[in-house]
């Protein structure tokens, strides 16, 4: 008996020796799908946009100083003196804040208004120092004191006046779509069900997250990225202000249509920090200034234009 | 059935058994007893001894053959990919003309990434390894999709470039890039515990020695009493031949362990240390230039860049880079000055321009004085942990003869006494 153990033993061993040895473990790789840094599904509401306030009406310009000629103790004689104005901009957004990538300088209907506001305080628009931030930044800047103005298509809203002040309006945008051609989206109803991108902390972003039913939306860091989730496929539309909207569109005309009726009207002005009144009154003097004298006409022409033609400019609102 | 299991067969084992037992209490039964156990304990140590020697230069040798040169192509990954985004950054910065260096810079870094993934793909032996590994080739792949993306949209002269490269360089820097430190700092922990194990005295191996010089103590003793005679001279050789043997494992040990602890201080710390500043001078640069390519609030990342040129200094405080390090930081205030006080196109020039004091020229001095110094730190350390293996070399060969020839004279030194009795 012990023998037929003993050689079943040894017939076991021989046989597991002899079977194919196990193949060494194969590597799995997820396929990389690579979203632009820091993009989200936005799921909690973002900051609502508009209480019921009167979000255009600012404050009423005094009699506008000369260029060069600050009333002392001003915060406009503090720049004066410190030799140039800091604007925050945007750099990715064309027609009102890109950079050029041959030049690598700053250029569109934002940067131009900063210039011309520098030559408002200076006599010469090269006195600006422009930083760029990003939307949600924008308050943050003001209030800390790291730019003295924002000019970044920066909508007014009820929510925004409880942290900033306002300009009178300089520009009135509509939200809108874009859309890839083959996407089906036509209106605003149409976005149900699919993936939209927008900017975190825009008003833009609130109204897509109002809309019911409400479509899949993804929220970004700029506005270019959410182009380049078009293109890669990961979003089937951006809704903004037209305006950005048709800087998008310009870079890939053959693939994108802007779409649908306004959702939402957005009126752009200076963001000034809340303290700093006589700023703001001071920005709205030099804005009513270029809304007679042609200027903000000229800036139209040179930057916007190819939107649509001149609807003239938004006439400006006091609160008193 | 069970033939082999008769009746007769048993008897006879217990048989020859029993006049096994009553033979051993015998005089020459004695003496061939302390023979047969000495030369067999001689035997048996001199194997063990010799075949941990053996794993101890298998060790030196999976150093020299695996486990460094994995850490070193590693290492070299990290870097390539480092450098490939501070070069794309640049490249990206300097506007839809690149110019020729800046792109054969960016190419340069590819082809060392592609060289460092491959052979570290060889030399890793685990499948987790080899899927962080694969996974940073297929991130790669959409790397470099991304910033040519950027490429030609930035020469259209759309916003939408500066979006890819900023994706480009999101994956780099927070998925890429730590998945290589993760590979790199793994595999420098490897290379310290071969080396140490290199250098471990062969415990087990010098008990075994010690028992025999025990057994052959006391088999001269029983000797002595049996035979009324002196010592053996052949159990005296063979103790004086195990007595060598031990001697020389420690010594060889001793000196071995000398050369890895000096590969371990003047080689893999070191070594470290360099890869460790190499890897925070990459991303002290990368910040410099993302500053540039974001163009806004710069104080949390003046923090960051300040933070990392403290660790740096304080890294190589006495290496050859420490004076371009300190230049390098003057340089790059006076981008910072330049940029605060508006003066966008200086700070530029300043950061990336071909100026041989500005940042660009003092960061390339500062990169290829460190990647000389971790080469030639490399060098020391695989020279030492080869000379440790030297010394080690000939010790498994010798302890075996050696104990050879002690089993020899133990039988040698007794048959004649054994032959009083035939």
């Amino acid at each position: 008996m012990k023998v037929r153990i003993a050689m079943a033993l040894v017939m076991l061993a021989l046989t597991s020796a002899c079977g194919s040895p196990e193949a060494p473990q194969a590597v799995t790789v997820t396929p990389v799908n690579a979203m632009p840094g820091g993009a989200e599904q936005v799921g909690t509401a973002p900051a609502a946009g508009n209480a019921d306030c009167d979000r255009e009406a600012s404050l009423r310009p005094g009699p506008q100083p000369a260029p060069g000629a600050m009333p002392p103790g001003s915060t406009m004689a503090n720049i004066l003196a410190r030799g140039r104005l800091i604007v925050g901009v945007d750099q990715s957004t064309n027609l009102f804040g890109s950079r050029n990538p041959a030049t690598g300088q700053l250029e569109g209907f934002d940067v131009d208004l900063a210039r011309e506001l520098a030559r408002s305080i200076f006599g010469d628009p090269n006195r600006v120092d422009l930083r760029v931030v990003t939307a949600a930044q924008r308050e943050t800047a003001l209030q800390e004191g790291q730019v003295d103005l924002v000019v970044r298509t920066y909508s007014i809203t009820c929510e925004r006046k409880k942290k900033v002040a306002f300009s009178t309006p300089y520009y009135v945008a509509k939200q809108r779509i874009l859309a890839t051609k083959n996407s089906g989206i036509r209106t605003a109803a149409d976005l149900s069900g699919k993936r939209v991108c927008a900017v975190k902390g825009t008003t833009s972003l609130a109204a897509l997250f109002a809309l019911d039913p409400r479509p899949t939306l993804y929220g970004v860091g700029q506005w270019t990225d959410c182009l380049v989730m078009v293109q890669q496929g990961q979003v089937d539309a951006i809704s903004t202000d037209d305006v950005v909207l048709s800087g998008l569109l310009a870079q890939d005309r053959r693939n994108l249509e802007l779409v649908g009726a306004s959702i939402g009207d957005e009126p752009y002005g200076v963001g000034v920090k809340l303290e700093n009144q006589d700023l703001v009154r001071f920005v709205n003097g030099a804005l009513d200034q270029m809304r007679e004298d042609g200027t903000w006409e000229r800036l139209y022409q040179a930057n916007l234009q190819q939107v649509a033609p001149s609807p003239g400019p938004p006439a400006a609102r006091y609160q008193d | 059935m069970t033939t082999t299991h008769t009746p007769t067969a048993t008897l006879d084992a217990r048989a020859s058994a029993g006049w096994l037992r009553r033979f051993a209490r015998t005089t020459p039964g004695v003496i061939g007893l302390i023979a047969v156990i000495v030369a067999a304990s001689c035997v048996v140590a001199g194997v063990v001894v010799g075949g941990q020697l053996d794993s101890r230069i298998a060790k030196g040798d999976a150093v020299l053959d695996h486990s460094e040169p994995f850490a070193y192509n590693a290492q070299k990954l990290y870097a390539a990919l480092s450098a490939a985004d501070a070069a794309a950054a640049t490249e990206y910065l300097s506007g839809g003309l690149e110019t020729a260096p800046m792109r054969a810079r960016y190419q340069q870094a590819l082809a060392d990434a592609a060289e460092a993934l491959t052979d570290a793909t060889l030399g890793a032996s685990d499948a987790q390894t080899r899927t962080t590994l694969a996974q940073i080739s297929a991130e790669l792949a959409a790397y470099t999709g991304q910033v040519e993306s950027a490429r030609a949209n930035n020469r259209q002269g759309f916003a939408v470039g500066a979006a890819y490269f900023r994706e480009a360089s999101s994956s780099m820097q927070t998925s890429m890039l730590p998945s290589a430190e993760q590979v790199y700092t793994e595999a420098l922990a490897a290379v310290d515990e071969d080396q140490k194990a290199v250098a471990s005295l062969p415990v087990v191996g010098l008990v075994l020695l010690l028992i025999v010089l025990v057994l052959i103590a006391v088999g001269s003793l029983i000797l002595v009493g049996r035979t009324n005679r002196q010592f053996n001279m052949g159990l005296i050789a063979a103790a004086i031949a195990v007595v060598l043997v031990a001697a020389w494992v420690v010594a060889a040990n001793v000196f071995a362990a000398n050369s890895i602890e000096a590969s371990r201080t003047q080689g893999t710390a070191r070594f470290e240390q360099l890869a460790n500043a190499r890897v925070i001078a990459q991303k002290a640069r990368t910040e410099e230039t993302l500053q540039l390519i974001s163009r806004g609030d710069i104080t949390a990342g003046e923090k960051s860049f300040g933070d990392r040129i403290g660790q740096l200094t304080a890294l190589l405080q006495d290496e050859n880079a420490a004076g371009s390090v300190a230049a390098w930081t003057a340089s790059h205030g006076r981008q910072v000055e330049l940029y605060q006080g508006g003066d966008y196109p200086g700070a530029l020039a300043q950061a990336i321009g071909p100026d041989p004091s500005g940042s660009a020229a003092l960061f390339a001095s500062i990169e290829t004085s460190l990647n000389d110094a971790i080469e030639q730190t490399r060098t020391t350390l695989r020279d030492d942990v080869s000379a440790a293996g030297t010394r080690l070399s000939w010790s498994p060969t010798g302890t075996l003869v050696l104990m050879v020839i002690a089993a020899a004279a133990a039988v040698v030194g007794l048959w004649p006494r054994l032959k009083e009795f035939l």
